[in-house]
């Protein structure tokens, strides 16, 4: 045996209740309790409620659930009021139910997992916030080499990202009306993924807007041209705009009436009964076609269609006229 | 204090009681004065007045049904109109009436009403004078063992009894948690166990973590009406089924000794059946034929697998009130380290298979599993008054139900949630809702129901002489704790002043403080007379050894005194003394008895001690 005490031992105990005043009126009160006893009860009541639930345990942060239990074990032998049932215990008895509800409340808080992890995150001391940043940084930054380094080897896992990207990309350019690119990319990937259905109707879409967009620029040419007389490059230009965009029955109208202009009756009765197929309720289709049959003499006929069109939109004066026109060549 | 003292640990059952103590640090079991370990929870008024308890009045049942209380436990510490009592009502032979505060119930035997708490006394002065008659001394503290899902109302109920039979009880502890620990006597445990204990009235489910000689207990769950009575009354309405079926429609049920005759043999036959796969059920002359026919008696044989089939819905409840329980524990099956059964209805093969499959482990049993109880309860009273140095044992437990109060609309606000380490306490802030209002009344329950009525009406307290002033400015402080009995206490203060509230109870299923002295100084006349001559007796039996013993050895005195000058006058001291010990005898002396009986233990080590040191040469010779 020698004696030398135990490395620690000496100096936790010297400074084991830092400076902590006692009241000597407590330390003496009449009770059957020993001194060491006493201070240590005085000192664990008076400074608990400033102690997170690791020190009420005499833990380290982030001690674990089994820890905290046994620990909780340790500490309630000492201070469970039971241990000290029969003594005259005075003013002490309330500090001994006190310091075991602490205890019992640091227990409960730190030997469930869940509530223990949350616990040691709100509580951590700020140096390992700073590691625990870190760390997080250096995660993300090996998660995304390992992503890239991932994409590089395997074809399906490219694939995926690829028309993940397709289509971020065409979103965007959708956003900034480069409908072109848009179109591109979303079918691009509908390609790569036919079951992408979004992909495919957004490409549509976008194809769409391309053609009308040409359409428009097309037709405004024709104008020009048709004011500056030029008749033969204004059906060329209106039917250009026709193609790119089909689904415009005006441009088919606008057709037709150059058509009509320039004496090809022949095209005009073609296109106007085209546009009257695809804009059934268009009232200028049936005007231009009941027009055209006029012209080619087909009166019943194009009176019939003059109608439809008034019918439509009794505003039109040119299909009033027209039609005012065919029942006086009626008369004659 | 004495170090020793002697104390007990007391197991009362709903059907037998036992008592124990700790000798030399081993737990063991104390015999009744007759030689059983198992006093039966029954006590009795007999036609000639005399109260009887135990086998006595378990054995005269048959005869006198209205006048012998059984299974007072299922009563202890519950409310007059409770469906609990309504239904143990309808079952029980002898009357239950309510009490004069028309809260609580009382039972009326031999024309003399008791409160419930009196009965259970009468059993428990029963064990504490087996007690002292095997300690040949007076034995007052005690702790006693109540099922874990006891309620407040029923602990405070059963701590009463206590004080009524002349106990000071140390400590109320849970039953599962008294087994565990007689269990993990002695043994290094390091594990979860799980305490299956299914006894006469009541079934609980307690989970426990233990380590280092610390008992926590994490979550208990139970049922206060399902025990091994529930299995005899499935029998019971079996025979008197098929017994009106066979006889014409003779409904037993009308005749309280046929009754009673069908309960023992009810009993009897499912103890047999968890040892035999038959069981004879005979029951001679047991209702009069109808109009001038012979007697009818009943004859029939009751199978195990009949029995299982008339109680698989009880058994599988006990499964379900596990599974439960170990829910609540965040516990999953496979971390179990050990299923400890208790109770004697876990003798029932069906019951300890229906444990093995649910656990899927080998449950353990002691040899007496309804012993253990006791056992638990003798160490834990060990534990309390004599704490050794390094044989610490501490006991964590938990309170069973949720403590909270009525709040508006009659819902229930929880203060302290179930499964709480106690003791524990918590504050809740009231205020007033008027000017000067002057008091505030709190309900105060326990239950698991969102609904206020759904649950126990543990007490109703009125606050009283709060300070005038505009409502909502006085904002009091009540504080809610529950002791390590599981008992609640209720405080209050007034949080801005911090001067105390007086708090009074206008409510509660137990007794009185006024009428607690009411039946203990009754109470008292008939103990003591019944103690005086229970202590004559004894001291009588003791007193005569010792003159025995003392005139055994005064011839070899004498002897060793001829040859010796000294100690003549001692010889003759001491035969004044035996003189005066016969004479109080005579009298019948208590007082002259005890004054004489240390002066008799000196004469007799004097003897002694001439007798052996004093005649050297007749040892050798």
């Amino acid at each position: 045996m020698t004696a030398w005490p135990s490395p620690g031992e000496g100096g936790v105990k010297a400074d084991r209740y830092q400076g902590f005043l006692f009241n000597p009126a407590d330390l003496s009160e009449d009770v059957d309790l020993e001194v060491e006893r006493r201070r240590e009860i005085l000192y664990f009541a008076a400074t608990m409620d400033g102690w997170t639930h690791w020190q009420a345990l005499a833990l380290p942060w982030n001690a674990s659930a089994s820890d905290a239990r046994d620990a909780y074990r340790e500490k309630a032998k000492i201070f469970h009021p039971d241990r000290f049932q029969g003594r005259r215990l005075g003013g002490y008895r309330v500090r001994l139910e006190r310091i075991f509800r602490r205890l019992t409340e640091a227990r409960d808080v730190l030997s469930d997992e869940a509530s223990r992890a949350a616990y040691a995150q709100k509580t951590a001391p700020p140096e390992e916030v700073a590691r625990a940043a870190t760390r997080r940084i250096e995660n993300d930054v090996r998660a995304k080499e390992r992503r890239a380094r991932l994409v590089r080897t395997n074809p399906m896992v490219s694939r995926v990202a690829r028309v993940k990207e397709l289509m971020e990309r065409g979103r965007k350019a959708r956003e900034e009306e480069r409908y072109e690119d848009a179109a591109r990319d979303f079918l691009t990937a509908n390609a790569l993924d036919p079951t992408l259905a979004e992909a495919r109707s957004l490409g549509e879409d976008a194809k769409r807007r391309v053609g009308a967009g040409k359409a428009r620029e097309l037709w405004e040419k024709a104008r020009a041209a048709e004011l500056q007389n030029d008749l033969d490059r204004a059906q060329l230009h209106a039917e250009a705009a026709s193609d790119s965009d089909p689904g415009e029955p005006r441009y088919v109208v606008y057709v037709a009436r150059l058509a009509l202009q320039r004496g090809a009756l022949q095209t005009a009765r073609a296109r106007a009964e085209a546009a009257v197929r695809a804009g059934p309720s268009l009232a200028s289709a049936h005007e231009v076609l009941g027009d055209v049959l006029a012209v080619q003499g087909e009166a019943a006929a194009a009176k019939k269609a003059l109608e439809r069109a008034l019918e439509l939109d009794d505003g039109l004066a040119g299909a009033r006229e027209s039609l005012r026109k065919l029942r006086w060549s009626f008369l004659r | 204090m004495n170090e020793n003292e002697p104390f007990i640990g007391i197991d009362l059952g709903t059907t037998n009681s036992v008592v124990a103590t700790v000798i030399d640090g081993v737990p063991r079991v104390i015999a009744s004065r007759t030689g059983q370990t198992l006093t039966p929870s029954v006590v009795a008024v007999a036609r000639n007045g005399k109260r009887l308890v135990g086998h006595m009045a378990k054995r005269q049942a048959i005869t006198n049904p209205e006048n012998t209380a059984y299974a007072a436990k299922r009563l202890i510490g519950r409310r007059w109109g409770s469906p609990e009592v309504e239904d143990a009502r309808k079952a029980l032979p002898y009357e239950v009436v309510a009490g004069p505060e028309g809260n609580d119930i009382r039972a009326v035997l031999g024309g003399r009403t008791f409160a419930i708490p009196e009965l259970s006394a009468l059993v428990l002065a029963e064990l504490k004078a087996d007690a002292e008659a095997f300690f040949g001394r007076r034995v007052t503290k005690a702790v006693i063992t109540v099922p874990a899902y006891f309620n407040d109302g029923q602990r405070q109920g059963t701590k009463d009894a206590g004080r009524i039979a002349g106990l000071e009880v140390v400590r109320i502890i849970n039953e599962p948690t008294s087994a565990a620990l007689a269990y993990g006597f002695g043994k290094q445990m390091e594990k979860k166990v799980c305490v299956i204990d299914l006894g006469g009235g009541t079934f609980d489910v307690s989970i426990l973590d233990v380590g280092k000689s610390v008992y926590d207990v994490i979550a208990v769950g139970g049922d206060t009406y399902l025990g091994g009575e529930d299995f005899d009354r499935r029998v019971m309405d079996w025979l008197v089924f098929s017994f009106a079926q066979e006889h014409q429609g003779i409904d037993l049920r009308q005749d309280k000794m046929a009754l009673q005759r069908l309960r023992d043999a009810a009993e009897r036959a499912k103890i047999e059946l968890s040892e035999a796969p038959q069981a004879a059920i005979h029951l001679p002359f047991l209702a009069s034929g109808a109009e001038g026919k012979a007697a009818v008696h009943l004859d029939r044989q009751l199978s195990r697998e009949k029995l299982e089939e008339l109680t698989k819905d009880l058994v599988d409840r006990t499964i379900q009130v596990a599974e439960r329980t170990l829910r609540d524990a965040g516990v999953r099956v496979g971390q179990i380290g050990e299923v400890l059964l208790v109770g004697g209805m876990t003798r029932m093969p069906r019951v300890q298979q229906a444990v093995r499959h649910h656990f899927g482990r080998e449950p353990s049993r002691g040899v007496h599993p309804e012993e253990v109880v006791a056992l638990g309860a003798a160490i834990q009273a060990h534990a309390l008054l004599h704490p050794q140095k390094g044989k610490e044992v501490l006991l964590l437990d938990v309170t069973p139900q949720n403590l909270g109060i009525l709040v508006v609309g009659g819902y229930f606000s929880t203060v302290i949630p179930r499964n709480t380490t106690v003791p524990t306490s918590q504050s809740h802030l009231f205020t007033t809702v008027q000017d000067n209002q002057s008091s505030v009344r709190i309900a105060v329950l326990q239950g698991a129901s969102d609904k206020a009525v759904e649950n126990e009406l543990l007490g109703e307290f009125v606050l009283e002489g709060i300070r005038p002033a505009r409502r909502g400015e006085v904002e009091i402080e009540i504080n809610f704790d529950i002791s390590a009995d599981g008992i609640v206490g209720v405080s209050a203060r007034d949080s801005g002043t911090g001067s105390r509230q007086s708090i009074t109870v206008t409510a509660t299923s137990g007794l009185t403080e006024a009428e607690m002295r009411r039946i203990l100084e009754e109470n008292l006349d008939e103990m003591l007379t019944r103690r005086q001559v229970g202590d004559f007796e004894r001291l009588r039996d003791r007193t005569q050894a010792v003159i025995a013993e003392i005139e055994g050895l005064s011839p070899r005195v004498l002897e060793a005194l001829a040859k010796s000058k000294f100690g003549k006058d001692a010889v003759s001291k001491a035969e004044d003394v035996v003189g005066r010990a016969r004479e109080a005898i005579q009298a019948r002396d208590l007082q002259q008895m005890i004054a004489v009986e240390e002066q008799l233990d000196r004469a007799l080590q004097l003897f002694k001690g001439l007798a052996a040191g004093g005649a050297p040469g007749q040892k050798g010779g």
